[in-house]
């Protein structure tokens, strides 16, 4: 393997949720155009380390190898960002990889990123359409609601915003920046705002959308260019508008 | 058969192992945070906020007329109705709340900068220092200026002399233009945070725009500051008489 023709990956592992962290160093032959992930299927075909020592293949989450399914988040050179997405030859040697620092870890870089789904329920990210009887067709959105709302659909619950965000952590419970969008998402949506209220109402609670600091990571890092900021200051607008309301008029 | 209890004591060893750390998700209809952090972003605009603006462009500044035009402003604060009052319920509490639970928040966030070097991330470090930086600051000022040495709400004539003394050594000089610039920029980022997060100031191009306005403010503020405090070092110790100042006015 010539030197200068080589990629040098070096990758924390961990083998069960509790167990204590290492790393380890791979070398592998650069071919253009690779990324993390296809380093990572490289590495299992071929799980031998730098050393020339055995190991077992690296574990890690991934599906579509696309950036539209979420799942192969991770720290790349300390970075939140998704793995297939990140070229090899766009980044630093060398290259770093390391789970979600905010997320359990399941096993070497996958991590169980579950309470974004718990938050998504507490917010009632959804369009209630249940009913006993047909309830017939929805109203028209019209394109320019379209327009917007497209954007904020894009999410794919990478939770590289709430990674990279200062005030998500265990002591706030910071609900994160992906589950207020999708409540600004469901609010604009004509039959979604039936639960409008009840979004709002949830996100004044502990670790609600008072604990964001604007340090505005979450919308540098969102890989979808979900306008993230903007979710927060108009859904925060709302909530003020709703507790105001509420405080005159319960 | 033989996959059949393979796979029984991996269902076994997969779902009990729940992890005790991580993030807790949102916690619906519990707690007071939001009304305590909607406080303390409030009372940084009025009356903390408020009061610095009173402090450093009308009143500081009339330092720039002189020590007659000085000790009269003193003289009026000091002879404002109620003051005591005044000055407990609108600065000194609202001051004190915001500062607290301004460490709170602070204590309770992870700056993240070196992974994540981006300018508003850096705010949000800047602001939880320039706050920390700003209230050393005014409880050192405070002390000196209100609670020892010559009574200024007695000696109003005196007010320009007793400033002078401080802001004519050097290093206490420093610390005042320190004080002042964390302050100002504090408030001025601070209006910013408070039209993003309460949703007055939302789109980005308006909030790129209002940033700009934020800044001219900043700088207004230690501009008319550093004006002030040049004056106390430029301009003679007292008027000639020292109760003329008072008695004309």
């Amino acid at each position: 393997m010539a030197n200068s023709k080589s990629v040098i990956i070096k990758i924390k592992r961990q083998n069960t949720p509790t167990s204590q962290s290492y790393w380890e160093e791979f070398e592998l032959a650069h071919h253009p155009g690779m990324n993390v992930i296809s380093s990572l299927m490289e590495i299992a075909a071929n799980p031998v380390t730098r050393e020339g020592k055995p190991t077992t293949p690296i574990t890690y989450d991934s599906n579509c190898l696309e950036e539209v399914c979420g799942s192969c988040a991770m720290l790349v050179n300390g970075r939140a960002r998704m793995a297939c997405s990140a070229l090899i030859d766009n980044l630093e040697q060398p290259v770093k990889l390391e789970p979600f620092s905010k997320f359990p870890v399941v096993r070497d870089l996958a991590t169980d990123r579950s309470v974004l789904f718990e938050n998504l329920k507490a917010v009632k990210a959804w369009v209630p359409i249940d009913g006993s009887y047909d309830l017939g067709s929805g109203p028209r959105i019209s394109p320019q609601e379209q327009e917007q709302a497209y954007p904020l659909s894009r999410c794919i619950s990478c939770c590289c915003c709430m990674e990279a965000c200062p005030q998500f952590n265990e002591d706030t419970g910071f609900v994160g920046a992906a589950a207020i969008s999708q409540v600004r998402l469901f609010n604009t949506h004509p039959t979604g705002k039936e639960l409008k209220r009840e979004r709002l109402a949830a996100l004044m609670g502990d670790g609600g959308i008072q604990e964001c600091g604007y340090a505005q990571n979450c919308v540098e890092v969102c890989p979808k260019d979900i306008p993230l900021t903007r979710s927060i200051s108009e859904v925060g607008g709302e909530v003020m508008k709703q507790a105001l309301s509420d405080l005159f008029r319960r | 058969m033989a996959s059949a209890s393979s796979t029984a004591p991996r269902v076994t060893e997969g779902a009990p192992q729940t992890v005790a750390h991580g993030v807790a998700p949102l916690r619906t209809g519990q707690g007071t945070s939001f009304l305590l952090r909607r406080l303390h972003s409030l009372t940084g605009i009025v009356p903390v906020g408020a009061f610095l603006f009173e402090h450093i462009l009308i009143s500081n500044s009339t330092a720039i007329s002189g020590p007659e035009a000085y000790a009269r402003q003193v003289s009026f604060l000091a002879n404002l109705p109620l003051v005591f009052l005044l000055e407990l319920f609108g600065i000194w509490l609202p001051i004190a709340f915001h500062a607290l639970y301004g460490f709170y928040i602070w204590y309770r966030g992870d700056g993240n900068t070196i992974a994540y070097p981006w300018s508003g991330n850096w705010m949000y470090t800047v602001q939880r220092w320039t706050g920390g930086i700003a209230f050393a600051y005014i409880l050192w000022h405070t002390w000196t200026m209100r609670f020892t040495g010559v009574d200024l709400h007695a000696h109003p004539e005196m007010s320009f002399g007793k400033v002078r003394g401080e802001v004519f050594r050097t290093p206490l000089f420093l610390f005042y233009v320190a004080g002042l610039i964390a302050a100002s920029w504090h408030f001025a980022y601070g209006i910013w945070l408070f039209c993003a997060k309460w949703g007055i100031v939302s789109g980005e191009r308006a909030r790129k725009r209002f940033l700009a306005v934020c800044l001219g403010l900043f700088f207004v503020l230690t501009g008319a500051g550093l004006a002030s405090l040049t004056s106390f070092r430029s301009h003679p110790q007292q008027p000639a008489d020292p109760g003329t100042a008072v008695m004309n006015r």
